[in-house]
């Protein structure tokens, strides 16, 4: 558990802040927003962050609950949750 | 130009009467949109193509996906209006494109739109938005703007409004334009009680640092606005000056995470809008028709079979009716095969007007507005959206305004003669009118010692004032006192083309 928590914690900080602090330009004709846009842009990357650790989530859910997740094969949804295959 | 469907004009059962008053259209072609300008016409709905977003617009109409929304109804439908190449004087060739549309009267704007109105028009924006991401597509803009109500049902009416999508970017750059248009105002109006018809005063919406100063603090931190409010007017404050008002970070995305993000983003948009719309609250009109002690059952039947009669009569395409509250004769006329406009200055009545024509599929189109303080015309020199008189002058066949008269007199201080002079320029022919004579418990109500100004009024003054423009064609006295009138505008008649189809 700490042992996940310890690599997932960087990695969300490191993808927040590489996306947060990496610009381009956005080509519209709508005001986007600065605050907005920057709410995006953490929002997009704490997202995306979950999808990178969606297995080891799932690792760690099936190491607290071991009679609700069985050791069976487990398949990543989108929403990063896993659904057993029986 | 393959797969631009014929759009099938509307047909009037009713001879047009050639006094009756025109149309008039101040609206100018739109110009905030680059790739295009939109031409309201008297009759026509023309879109210009500008040449650098022709082929642009084609690959859309060309796309499964506008023939999904079309087909679904959420977006208007559009067919080309002239070739999509013309010779130009020097020989070659400019690339113009015109569309039309069909025209979706009459145009409502945001701010004459109730509660359940703005969330639904929330809610298609954010549904299109996501059937445009899975076909690889992208919302540009999500303004109120761009929605109109056919009836009780919105429509998305700009159809440059989508554009292809970079499959490995998970920004919606409409994401601050939604928040700001959609999402503020319907918080402003639950936690602060900002009326959205105040939205006619802020044409891209609310900033979210303008909420966050009103908010107390524990609001702030709704889960609905922690980051769209709070967040946000921080990260304004810190990077304001090191973003430039213009950037974003999210792209290279693998494909499939990209748009995983973005319809995430959609869904807690949608949870957001749910959570910010104030639940349905009784006004002060809203229970009216249940309430009223003024009407016995008799005098309320004999009402709706005199009023029924007159539809029959009439066989009206269009009709407005003035004081809809809870609509019980806009739901008749609608039924009847009208095609109805409700207007009405209490939100809370209209509301539930808009949900009975929505379950019972009827075409009523509710605006909240007092026609005694008509919306003006608004935006860039006041000519971007037109005024509630422009849109609604001639179009009507028959106006119905039963029980409003009194309200005009009293409360608004309005002399007969002006109140026929505006019955004649909304209606193409018929006029419905129910009088409230003073001994009226409705009418004295609203007198508050002023009989002698208004105490002594009768039917007759009301025909007389009228005359100049309309002849009495049927009456009834009602049990309680009050007079329903049919009324047709003078000279106006004219052969009939038919029955209504309906």
């Amino acid at each position: 558990m700490r042992k996940v928590l310890l690599l997932t914690v960087p990695t969300v900080l490191i993808i927040v802040g590489t996306m947060t602090l990496l610009e381009h330009r956005a080509y519209a004709y709508t005001d986007p927003g600065t605050g907005l846009l920057a709410i995006q842009t953490a929002g997009s990357a704490l997202i995306a962050a979950g999808w990178y650790l969606r297995r080891k989530i799932y690792a760690v859910v099936r190491r607290i609950s071991p009679d609700k997740y069985p050791t069976e094969e487990h398949s990543p949804t989108e929403d990063g949750e896993g659904t057993s295959r029986r | 130009m393959k797969g631009l469907a014929r759009i099938p004009r509307e047909e009037s059962n009713v001879a047009p009467d050639p006094r009756a008053p025109e149309r008039t259209t101040a609206q100018q072609p739109t110009f905030r949109d680059p790739a295009g300008q939109l031409h309201l016409t008297q009759d026509r709905v023309l879109r210009q193509i500008h040449p650098a977003a022709v082929d642009a617009t084609l690959d859309f109409l060309n796309s499964p996906l506008r023939a999904s929304l079309e087909r679904s109804g959420d977006l208007v439908a559009t067919e080309a209006a002239k070739p999509v190449a013309q010779e130009t004087s020097d020989g070659g060739e400019k690339r113009e494109l015109w569309l039309e549309h069909p025209r979706i009267d009459p145009i409502s704007y945001p701010w004459e739109w109730t509660t359940g109105q703005w969330r639904a028009a929330a809610e298609l924006t954010l549904r299109i938005a996501g059937q445009a991401v899975d076909a690889g597509w992208m919302l540009k803009d999500a303004t109120p703007l761009n929605i109109l109500f056919a009836g009780p049902r919105p429509v998305l009416v700009d159809v440059l409004s989508l554009e292809r999508r970079d499959p490995r970017s998970a920004v919606w750059l409409a994401y601050g334009q939604f928040v700001r248009t959609f999402l503020l105002p319907l918080a402003a109006e639950k936690l602060l009680s900002w009326p959205l018809r105040a939205t006619f005063f802020a044409r891209d919406g609310y900033e979210p640092s303008a909420l966050y100063a009103a908010l107390r603090p524990w609001q702030r931190v709704r889960p609905e606005l922690l980051d769209v409010v709070m967040l946000a007017t921080l990260f304004e404050g810190k990077s304001g000056n090191a973003q430039k008002g213009g950037a974003a970070g999210s792209h290279g995305f693998d494909p499939a995470l990209a748009a995983h993000i973005l319809h995430k983003r959609f869904a807690r948009l949608g949870r957001q809008i749910r959570r910010a719309t104030r639940q349905e609250q009784r006004s002060r009109w809203s229970d009216y028709p249940q309430s009223a002690c003024h009407y016995q059952a008799a005098d309320s039947d004999e009402k709706q079979r005199f009023v029924q009669s007159a539809l029959e009569l009439c066989r009206p395409a269009r009709v407005l009716d003035i004081g809809a509250n809870t609509g019980t004769y806009s739901l008749l006329a609608a039924q009847a095969g009208a095609q109805v406009t409700a207007l009405d200055s209490d939100a809370g009545a209209l509301e539930r007007l808009w949900r009975s024509a929505g379950k019972e599929g009827r075409t009523v189109t509710t605006l909240v507005a007092n026609i005694a303080a008509p919306t003006p015309g608004a935006g860039w020199r006041n000519r971007e959206q037109l005024s509630l008189l422009e849109r609604l002058t001639g179009q009507f066949d028959l106006v119905l305004m039963l029980a409003v008269i009194h309200h005009l007199i009293l409360r608004e201080q309005l002399p007969l003669g002006h109140i026929g002079e505006l019955c004649a320029s909304l209606t193409r022919r018929w006029l419905l009118l129910e009088w409230v004579p003073p001994a009226d418990p409705m009418y004295q109500e609203w007198l508050r010692g002023r009989e002698h100004l208004y105490g002594a009024f009768t039917e007759e003054d009301l025909k007389q004032a009228f005359a100049a423009f309309f002849e009495v064609v049927d009456r009834k006295a009602l049990g309680n006192g009050r007079v329903l009138l049919l009324l047709e505008r003078s000279g106006a008649r004219g052969p009939q083309t038919g029955p209504n189809p309906a």
